[in-house]
C-alpha cells in the first residue's frame, strides 16, 4: 500500500485570529500502535495539536489523515461520527457531568455512541479500579481526582476506539494517582491502542516509542 | 438514557428551573384567565338564549335600565322610566298575537331586607311581577300569563309558587333567589322586613318566603313579589320598568313581532333576545380583545425572560455541552435535551399557570360580570400547548447558541 502512517499531517497549520501560529506547517506520520509522547513548553502548541488529531478542531491550512480518511474535509457531523467511532478523549482537568455518577458519566458516552449497555461499563469501570457500588454511584464531586480521571478513561474507552488522546492525564494527580493513571495507559498500549499522550514529564514521555517536541508550533521529533 | 440525563439536569438546576416556571406560570394565567372567561360567558349567553322563556324584551324609549341576561349585566340605572302596566294588554292585541305565549312586567327596586329570625340584613333586588294573572282580552277571552307561564320550566322552585293578588292584605308572600337564602339564612316560612327607604320616606313591608328560586341566572338574587305589592311599597302605582314576552317563533318574524309591539305602544321599544346577545356580544368582543392584547405582551414578556434565564444557563453550562461534544453528542441529541427541558418547564408552568389562571377568572367574572366564572377544561389543553409554544420559542436562540458551541473549549481547559 502507497499510504504509509496511521494518522498523517500534511503541513498543518493553526492559526487563531488571524495572528497567533499555534501550530506552523507540522508534517507527522503515526503508526498504528504507537505512542507518541509530545512535549514542550506551555503555549508551544501542545493542546492545539491534539485538538487536530483528536477531531476537536479544524485545520487553517494543510490536512490531517487517520486510516485514511482526509479528516479535515468532513462537515461537523461526519466528524463528530468519526471522532465517537475512533478516537478516546482524556483531558487534562477531568472533565465530568457533574450532575451525573461515574457509572452515569460513562454510559452517556455509549449512549452518544450507540446505545447503553451498562454490563458493559460496569465492566470497563472495574477495569480502570472504579469497582464499588459507592464509586459507581457517586457524584464526580463525590471522587478524588485519582478517580475521577480513571472515570475519564473508562469514558474514553467505553467505545473501544483506535485512538487515545490524552492531554496531560496526571497533571493534576498526585504522584500514586499519576501512577495509577499511568500503568492503565501502558496496558492499552500493550492492547494495541494508538497513544498521543501530552506531559511535561519527561519519566512519562520516555514510556512511549517516539517522542515529540513542539517549540512554537513547530514539531521537532526525536526517538 | 435520554430521560436520565434530562431528570438530572432539571433537578440540578433547580434555580433557573424555578424562575423559568415563574415566568411561564405568569405568562400563561393570562390566557387561562382569558379563555376561562370568555368561554365560560359565551356559554352562559348561550345557554340563557337557549332556556329564555322570553325572546322579546320590552323596553321604555330611550332606556337606560339595567338590561340583561341571566346573571350578566352590562348597563345600568341612571334615570328611571316606566311602562304603564294598563298598556300592556296591547301586547296581546297585535296582528301576530296568537304568537304571543304570554308576557310578564317587571318592576325593580333595591331595597334592604331583613330577616326575622336572625336578623341578618342585605340590599336586595326586590322584583314584582305577575306570576300566573288571568286578563280579559277585548274579545271577553281570558289569557293566562306571568312568569310562572314563560319561565317556569327552566326557574326550579322549592316549595310554592305565589298567586297574585288584587288587594294588599296583612300576610304578603315572596318568592326568594337562592342566594337570597344563603346570604340570610332564610328558609320556607321564615318572614323577611324589606324597607324601601325614599329621601325622606320609609316604607316597610313584611313578606313570608314560600317559594326558593334556583334559576342559575340573576334570578337567584331577587325578591319576588306580586306587582302590586312592589308598586305600593315604591309608590309607582301603575309602573313598571320591562316587560318580557315569550312569542312562539318557529319561523315566525320576530322582529315583526317587535315593530308591532312598538307601534301599539309608542313610547316603547322591542328588543329581541338576539340583539341583546349581540350587544353584549360587542361587549364582550372587546374585553376580549383587550385579553388578547395584554396576553400577547405577556407572553412575549414571558418569551423575553425564559430566554434570557436560558441562555445564561447555557453560558454556565458551556463547557458540559463542550464536553457532551466531544464524547460524540451529534448537535441534534444537545438541542433535544434543551427543548426538553423547556418543555417540562413550558408544561409544568402552563398547568400551574392554568389554576392561577382560573382564580384570575373569578376577579374578572366579579369585577366585571358580577358572577362566578365555571372553569373550562378545554382551556387546560389550549393552556398547555401555548406555554409549549412559548417555552419552545423561547429557547430557540439558547439551543442555537449551546449548538454553536465548539468542543474544542473542553480541552483548552476554558
Ligand atoms: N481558541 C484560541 N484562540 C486564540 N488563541 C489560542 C486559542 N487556543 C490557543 N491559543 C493560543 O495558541 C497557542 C498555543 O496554545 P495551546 O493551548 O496549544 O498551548 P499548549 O502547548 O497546550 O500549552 P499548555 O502547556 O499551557 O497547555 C497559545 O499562544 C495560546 O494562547
Ligand atoms: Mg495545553
Amino acid at each position: 500500500m502507497m499510504v504509509t502512517g496511521y494518522i498523517q499531517t500534511h503541513n498543518l497549520s493553526r492559526v487563531y485570529d488571524g495572528q497567533t501560529w499555534a501550530l506552523n506547517n507540522v508534517n507527522l506520520t503515526i503508526e498504528e500502535g504507537d505512542w507518541v509522547s509530545i512535549i514542550g513548553p506551555s503555549g508551544s502548541g501542545k493542546t492545539t495539536l491534539l485538538n487536530m488529531i483528536g477531531c476537536l478542531d479544524k485545520p487553517t491550512e494543510g490536512s490531517v489523515v487517520i486510516n485514511g480518511i482526509t479528516v479535515n474535509t468532513l462537515n461537523q457531523r461526519q466528524l463528530t461520527q468519526f471522532r465517537r467511532e475512533q478516537i478516546g478523549l482524556i483531558f487534562q482537568q477531568h472533565y465530568l457531568i457533574p450532575y451525573l455518577t461515574a457509572l452515569e458519566n460513562v454510559l452517556i458516552a455509549m449512549y452518544y455512541h450507540s446505545s447503553v449497555n451498562e454490563k458493559k461499563a460496569i465492566e470497563v469501570l472495574a477495569k480502570v479500579g472504579i469497582e464499588h457500588q459507592r464509586q459507581l454511584n457517586n457524584k464526580p464531586s463525590k471522587l478524588s481526582g485519582g478517580e475521577q480521571q480513571r472515570v475519564c478513561i473508562a469514558r474514553a474507552l467505553i467505545n473501544e476506539p483506535k485512538i487515545l488522546v490524552a492531554d496531560e492525564p496526571t497533571g493534576n494527580l498526585d504522584q500514586k494517582n499519576g501512577q495509577v493513571v499511568m500503568d492503565l495507559i501502558h496496558n492499552l498500549y500493550e492492547v494495541g491502542h494508538t497513544i498521543l499522550l501530552v506531559t511535561h514529564n519527561m519519566d512519562i514521555a520516555k514510556q512511549g516509542n517516539q517522542i515529540l517536541q513542539i517549540v512554537d508550533g513547530k514539531v521537532w521529533s526525536s526517538n | 438514557m435520554f430521560f436520565r440525563i434530562l431528570r438530572k439536569s432539571l433537578s440540578r438546576q433547580k434555580g433557573k428551573v424555578l424562575i423559568s416556571m415563574i415566568a411561564i406560570i405568569m405568562g400563561a394565567s393570562i390566557p387561562s384567565a382569558m379563555l376561562n372567561v370568555s368561554l365560560d360567558i359565551n356559554e352562559k349567553i348561550g345557554a340563557e338564549f337557549r332556556k329564555f322563556g322570553a325572546n322579546l324584551l320590552v323596553v321604555p324609549k330611550s332606556d337606560t335600565i339595567e338590561i340583561g341576561i341571566g346573571d350578566i349585566s352590562l348597563s345600568s340605572v341612571k334615570d328611571q322610566q316606566y311602562i304603564n302596566e294598563s298598556d300592556i294588554y296591547k301586547i296581546k292585541t297585535i296582528n301576530w298575537s296568537k304568537n304571543v305565549f304570554g308576557y310578564a312586567p317587571f318592576l325593580y327596586q333595591v331595597v334592604s331586607a331583613k330577616a326575622k329570625t336572625n336578623g341578618e340584613e342585605q340590599q336586595v333586588v326586590l322584583t314584582g311581577t305577575w306570576f300566573e294573572k288571568n286578563i280579559s282580552l277585548e274579545e271577553g277571552e281570558i289569557f293566562t300569563t306571568g312568569v310562572r307561564k314563560i319561565n317556569s320550566w327552566w326557574w326550579n322552585v322549592e316549595g310554592e309558587w305565589i298567586e297574585d293578588i288584587e288587594t294588599i292584605s296583612d300576610t304578603i308572600y315572596c318568592m326568594i333567589g337562592k342566594s337570597v337564602a344563603e346570604k340570610l339564612s332564610l328558609n320556607l316560612g321564615d318572614e323577611i322586613e324589606v324597607t324601601y327607604r325614599e329621601t325622606v320616606q320609609e316604607t316597610t313591608k313584611n313578606l313570608t318566603v314560600v317559594g326558593i328560586i334556583t334559576s342559575g341566572g340573576s334570578e337567584d338574587n331577587h325578591i319576588f313579589v306580586p306587582l302590586l305589592v312592589a308598586q305600593s311599597l315604591t309608590n309607582r302605582e301603575n309602573r313598571v320598568h320591562t316587560v318580557q314576552v315569550s312569542a312562539l317563533c318557529i319561523g315566525c318574524p320576530i322582529e315583526t313581532i317587535a315593530d308591532e309591539i312598538e307601534t301599539k305602544i309608542s313610547y316603547i321599544e322591542a328588543k329581541t333576545i338576539l340583539q341583546m346577545t349581540n350587544a353584549e356580544m360587542n361587549v364582550l368582543e372587546k374585553i376580549q380583545m383587550m385579553l388578547a392584547l395584554i396576553t400577547i405582551i405577556a407572553l412575549l414578556a414571558t418569551i423575553l425572560g425564559v430566554s434570557t434565564t436560558l441562555t445564561t444557563s447555557v453560558l454556565e453550562r458551556r463547557t458540559e455541552i463542550g464536553l457532551m461534544k466531544s464524547i460524540g453528542a451529534e448537535d441534534r441529541k444537545i438541542g433535544a435535551l434543551f427543548f426538553a427541558e423547556s418543555s417540562i418547564i413550558g408544561l409544568l408552568g402552563g398547568f400551574f399557570g392554568f389554576l392561577i389562571g382560573i382564580v384570575g377568572a373569578q376577579f374578572v367574572g366579579i369585577l366585571v360580570f358580577d358572577s362566578l366564572v365555571t372553569p373550562q377544561v378545554i382551556v387546560l389543553p389550549i393552556v398547555l400547548g401555548i406555554s409549549l409554544l412559548v417555552s419552545l420559542l423561547a429557547s430557540l436562540v439558547p439551543v442555537k447558541r449551546a449548538m454553536g458551541i465548539e468542543p474544542m473549549i473542553v480541552l483548552r481547559g476554558l
